[in-house]
């Protein structure tokens, strides 16, 4: 097979060392899988953080969660499920070559990874108006722990890294979104949508833990 | 191409509903005021299962080839590894270090 390769024409977005343009495809897939892994262990040196912390000052982490807004916390939750779901679907509508699909179900998901930074916003500018700054910045007095300071420097570094990871995730979306409005992606090929989709699910998850650990403690 | 799995409107809104309603509950939860270690146990039991249902039906691993699931399964073995070793050090401390 490998032999023949120049004799046979094949796809321009089939790259010559591949077999095929489902090996290809499998390699993206396992590669983008092996960046979530190193993703997860980026996060995990904070999730680390956040539990030696927690071990140390339960009480600290009760009553400072307390000044989380839990309705805007459980409303940016909903808005991101939502947003997985239509990645999905952008996924479906690719691989049923349904290509103006795609670009619909692309356009909501990136209005709703912008509501998620406009509700994140919002949060974080409130807190900023009372003094909830992290670290030796911190100058907020509505909360008696000493240490009380170090539960928002942890918020700030999680739902900040995570709030990255949502524009990069807006920025790749709007990629894929010119993309396919140039008709690029049908069911022959679709591994940008298929990795970004990962990618965005991965931000999903991330979000799946940081809103019960934030904001439901009780 | 052929071998793709192209999910069904039903399993991704299935799976959608049930992540909404998964929500609804774990916050529904908290209001309950459970007794101390159940409250933080039950809210990772819901997190942990939302996060199953994201990685096995919308990232597909339910269909895909099982390395990939082998990898994420591997970056959890070494996140535990990670915590676990740090708390054999934080837990055991006589006293908190007073910068900390």
């Amino acid at each position: 097979m490998a032999n023949d390769s120049t004799a046979t024409s094949h796809p321009k977005y089939h790259l010559h060392h591949f077999v095929d343009a489902e090996q290809q495809f499998d390699s993206a897939k396992m590669g983008m899988w092996v960046f979530l892994v190193t993703e997860i262990l980026f996060f995990g040196g904070l999730f680390a953080a956040y539990i030696v912390y927690r071990a140390w000052y339960p009480d600290l982490f009760t009553e400072a969660s307390t000044e989380l807004n839990t309705l805007l916390g459980t409303i940016n939750t909903i808005v991101l499920i939502g947003s997985s779901l239509t990645v999905a679907m952008a996924i479906r509508a690719a691989q049923l070559n349904k290509t103006k699909q795609i670009a619909i179900n692309l356009g909501i998901t990136i209005l709703l990874a912008c509501a998620f930074m406009v509700i994140k916003y919002f949060e974080w500018t409130h807190k900023f108006h009372l003094g909830i700054f992290p670290g030796e910045f911190y100058t907020y007095e509505g909360i008696a722990h000493p240490k009380a300071s170090v539960f928002f420097s942890i918020y700030y570094l999680m739902t900040g890294l995570h709030g990255i990871h949502v524009i990069i995730g807006i920025g790749l979306m709007t990629w894929l979104l010119i993309k396919a409005l140039k008709g690029e992606f049908g069911s022959q090929y679709y591994t940008p949508v298929e990795i970004t989709g990962l990618y965005w699910h991965l931000v999903d998850i991330i979000w799946i833990f940081l809103f019960p650990l934030f904001y439901l403690i009780e | 191409m052929t071998g793709h799995h192209i999910s069904t409107y039903k399993t991704l809104l299935g799976v959608g509903g049930a992540l909404l309603i998964l929500t609804l509950l774990t916050v529904g939860v908290r209001y309950l005021h459970l007794p101390h270690p159940w409250a933080i146990i039950v809210a990772m039991g819901i997190a942990i299962f939302k996060a199953s249902l994201v990685a096995l039906f919308f990232m597909n691993l339910w269909w895909d080839k099982r390395f990939n699931t082998m990898l994420l399964l591997s970056s959890l073995v070494f996140f535990g590894l990670l915590v676990g070793f740090t708390l054999l050090d934080t837990l055991y401390r006589p006293s908190i270090i007073p910068g900390f």
